[in-house]
């Protein structure tokens, strides 16, 4: 009922067309963490101060420890001063904060979720915002289990009529096929799909959605996005930090199951995905499904043909001198967790048979970059072969971060009497175009989980296809671990990735 | 205005040379500065007064809304007929980094019968294929150069300094009825509104508040002395999206149902806008602007709840931000001249 007085207030018509809101209340489990300090409170800050908050709304953070209400406010200011991407105004703040509260209690106690319901009844009241109720799963992911039990047992997870009760569930969903099977059970025994919001923050990118906009809103790249003239796809993410600090989780998922699961297949469906039916949450994400369903499945001996892994060793980032993984704090001295993985993909359909899809991620790599580089065929080398020139081929590069932006290399002819042909670059960037500061990608998704729009939210078949093709890699590797190769760190990783791409007489891309 | 008072507009130039010119400008500069245009923006005043306001405006504009920037100073009552010419690049650092990203800026002043040249001009200096913003800051003149306005992408005035807002209404209105431009239609008064109908669209999202829509029985606004137009603009939008008729005689709306309700514009010294309150049978709907303020008070008071105040984004008054605003939104703006078709008798008296 109130998305529908949304669509039909007719003073909304011609103003911006981003997701109109729900007045909601908005819980944060794990109220007290990183993730409520570093990101949701600074988001929700921003969009309060774009007038893109719904005028009622509530935000309860709900969290063990013991504190009250002006503590909690305390608390995030400060992290919203620290953090947020706009200044803080005092009377914005004041304002917005007094729609905060704290609710303590334990995860596992019935007690505690029953007692939040009568508290959302009292805000409902007072505040106007209509029994509408968005839970955002911040805690650790071994507490998603008792929290989504207890939504259920208490009734939070039934909205009443007229009104909307949604979750999102932050990454990671589960740690192989059968946990996010488990998980995603769990989460339908108590939301419906359509209520559930599973964040990959990497889909809330303006670059990352800008690929759709670059793909289909331009005949000049639609028309060539195929096996006729692609010769290989590269999607890198690396960055220069190592574990820090993250070594109990890290041991246990590595850089395929951390990155490659979701961010990685996430980019690369959208890379190879068929032009949608729609713009709707469903028919972006039936696309995207085809394209994992399409991936070439690895597994057995096939694993190490076309899947590299690798550990950091000790060496240098930035002219620091840095220690090997196996030395990091709380880190196994002969663990075979990877830190860095390059493979070799194939999506077997009709628009990409032949054309590989290479991916790398690693920790400890020589700079903070994340791309999606397409490297078209080469013209047939006839024309110029007299001149004895070679001819670099084009590149379409999507920088999806830092410095985000498009660019193209092509040939041309270097100025004087003789035919000499060097690499030009035209270069978009969006710093330069667009001055305004780009939204954060948390700022996105909690508008569009508050108006209902799941487009940029990760399907339960996306997921569990995703964690079936990792899966398979993953058991491979249980079974023998004289693969594991170790990189210098600050290097671009093991030659052994550098086989995967000369293979195809590819390289990896210098970045 | 003398040459030494132009000297902070840039490097004179030949207008014969202001390619090679603007060559030689990006040839000069080192490897750490990068050229961006996303627009051509052309400014025409007839003002030596705010030349040197409209100069920083731009030059503001620019580091935000990477463009090409033309201004022309046109004074076709000058007694003799001169052009003059001047470049500039207008640099900012990209971010935290040491990269600059720079827009140039032709500056042109046109006496007398060079004032004619105008179309010439603007044609001979854009930027190939990208899109023709024409800021219009004088009078529309009689006849319009239709071949200018044919170019012309979005055209953006400011009916905020009409003197004779009925007439250059009608200017506007054929410029876009006569089929010869497809330019959109970009009022800054009505950019400075979007703050203000995003703001009350958002008091009705309510599901309390929704209802009274349907039953409002008066308007009340307070605007500066200078505002009216952006008062009855706001109204015009109203009664567009509700559906109201105006009754110009009687200075009332009335409903699809046969009920009146009046308006009331009370003058204040202060922002262009600074109160709007709408209120219905047993409801109250009030949004408030403080003088320099950057947020709006708003305020829902609607039987059976608890009164919401909510702080929102106010519209930004400062003229380069109006401008920004209304550089980075796109399409067609069909309510503004929905909206003006309303209060178009309203101008007249």
């Amino acid at each position: 009922m109130s998305s529908d007085i949304l669509r039909s207030n007719p003073l909304r018509e011609g103003l911006a067309q981003r997701s109109i809101p729900d007045p909601c209340t908005l819980v944060i489990f794990g109220a007290t963490g990183d993730l409520t300090h570093r990101k949701l409170v600074p988001a929700l800050y921003n969009l309060a101060a774009d007038g893109a908050l719904p005028p009622a709304i509530s935000v309860v953070g709900f969290a063990r420890r013991d504190k009250s209400d002006d503590v909690f406010r305390t608390e995030l200011e400060e992290a919203a001063r620290k953090f947020s991407r706009q200044a803080i105004n005092d009377d914005l703040w004041k304002n917005f904060a007094s729609s905060i509260c704290y609710h303590r209690s334990e995860f596992d106690k019935l007690e505690g979720y029953e007692a939040l319901a009568r508290r959302l009844d009292e805000m409902d009241a007072a505040r106007g915002t209509g029994g509408n109720r968005l839970f955002y799963l911040a805690a650790g992911p071994d507490q998603f289990e008792v929290i989504l039990e207890n939504l259920r047992k208490s009734g939070l997870n039934k909205a009443r009529p007229g009104a909307w009760s949604r979750v999102i569930v932050e990454k990671p969903f589960g740690t192989d096929l059968p946990s996010a099977k488990r998980l995603n059970d769990l989460v339908e025994n108590a939301f419906d799909e359509s209520e559930t919001f599973r964040i990959d923050h990497y889909l809330g990118k303006e670059t990352a959605q800008n690929i759709i906009v670059l793909r289909f809103a331009n005949a000049l790249f639609e028309a060539m996005w195929n096996s006729r003239y692609i010769d290989h796809v590269q999607i890198t993410a690396s960055e220069p930090l190592g574990v820090e600090g993250r070594a109990g989780y890290y041991e246990k998922s590595g850089a395929l199951r951390d990155m490659v699961q979701n961010h990685l297949l996430q980019l690369l469906c959208l890379t190879a995905m068929e032009p949608p039916a729609g713009l709707d949450a469903d028919s972006i994400r039936d696309e995207k499904v085809k394209v994992l369903r399409s991936l070439r499945p690895l597994t057995g001996e096939d694993v190490f043909k076309h899947v590299v892994r690798a550990q950091y060793g000790a060496g240098s980032i930035n002219g620091k001198r840095v220690a090997a993984y196996r030395d990091e704090l709380n880190v196994n001295p002969e663990s075979v967790t990877e830190t860095f993985v390059a493979m070799e993909l194939n999506v077997d359909n009709w628009r990409w048979a032949g054309v590989p899809f290479f991916i790398r991620v690693g920790k400890r790599l020589p700079k903070a970059a994340t791309e999606i580089a397409v490297h078209f065929k080469s013209v047939p080398p006839v024309l110029f072969r007299a001149t004895g020139e070679s001819i670099d081929d084009n590149v379409l590069v999507i920088r999806i971060q830092p410095d985000e932006g498009i660019s193209l290399r092509m040939s041309a002819k270097m100025p004087g009497s003789s035919l000499r042909i060097e690499p030009v670059k035209m270069d978009f960037h969006y710093g330069t175009s667009f001055g305004k500061a780009t939204p954060e990608a948390y700022e996105r998704l909690l508008l569009d989980a508050m108006s209902g729009d799941a487009t940029l939210f990760a399907r339960r078949d996306e997921v569990e296809q995703a964690w079936k093709f990792v899966d398979a890699i993953h058991e491979a590797w249980l079974h023998r671990s004289d693969d594991l190769a170790v990189y210098t760190s600050g290097s671009w990783g093991p030659g052994e990735a550098d086989e995967l791409t000369k293979r195809h007489e590819a390289a990896w891309r210098r970045l | 205005m003398n040459n030494a008072e132009f000297i902070e507009l840039g490097i004179p130039v030949e207008i014969g040379k202001i390619d090679k010119k603007l060559g030689e400008l990006w040839d000069s500069s080192d490897d750490t500065k990068t050229r961006a245009s996303l627009i051509n923006l052309v400014v025409y005043t007839e003002s030596d007064a705010t030349l040197a306001a409209d100069n920083a405006v731009l030059a503001s504009v620019a580091g935000r809304h990477a463009c090409r920037a033309i201004l022309i100073l046109g004074n076709p009552s000058a007694p003799v007929s001169e052009a003059k010419a001047w470049i500039s690049a207008h640099c900012h650092l990209l971010g935290k980094g040491t990269r600059q990203i720079c827009s140039e800026q032709i500056t042109f002043r046109l006496d007398g019968d060079a004032a004619n040249a105008l179309p010439n001009i603007v044609f001979s200096h854009l930027d190939s294929d990208l899109p023709l913003c024409l800021w219009w800051k004088a009078d529309f003149p009689e006849p319009l150069d239709e071949k200018l306005w044919a170019w012309v992408d979005r055209l953006i005035f400011d009916s905020v300094s009409w003197h004779n807002p009925h007439h250059q209404f009608s200017m506007i209105r054929h410029i876009s009825s006569s089929g010869k431009s497809a330019a959109v239609l970009c009022d800054l008064n009505w950019t400075r509104l979007h703050a203000w109908r995003f703001a009350l669209a958002s008091q009705f999202d309510n599901a309390a508040a929704f209802p009274h829509l349907s039953d409002v029985e008066s308007i009340t606004l307070r605007c500066a002395p200078h505002s009216q137009i952006a008062a009855l603009l706001l109204l015009g939008w109203l009664a567009g999206r509700l559906k109201w008729t105006l009754d110009a005689e009687n200075r009332v709306f009335r409903t699809s149902r046969g009920a009146v309700i009046p308006f009331h514009i009370e003058e204040n010294p202060g922002p262009n806008l600074s109160f709007v309150s709408i209120k219905s049978s047993d409801a109250r709907f009030e949004l408030k602007l403080a003088e320099g303020s950057d947020f709006f008070e708003s305020s829902i008071q609607t039987p059976g709840i608890p009164e919401i105040c909510q702080i929102l984004p106010a519209p930004r008054e400062r003229l380069e931000e109006t401008l920004l605003a209304e550089l980075s939104r796109a399409g067609r703006h069909t309510l503004y001249t929905e909206s003006l078709e309303i209060i178009l008798p309203l101008l007249k008296s």
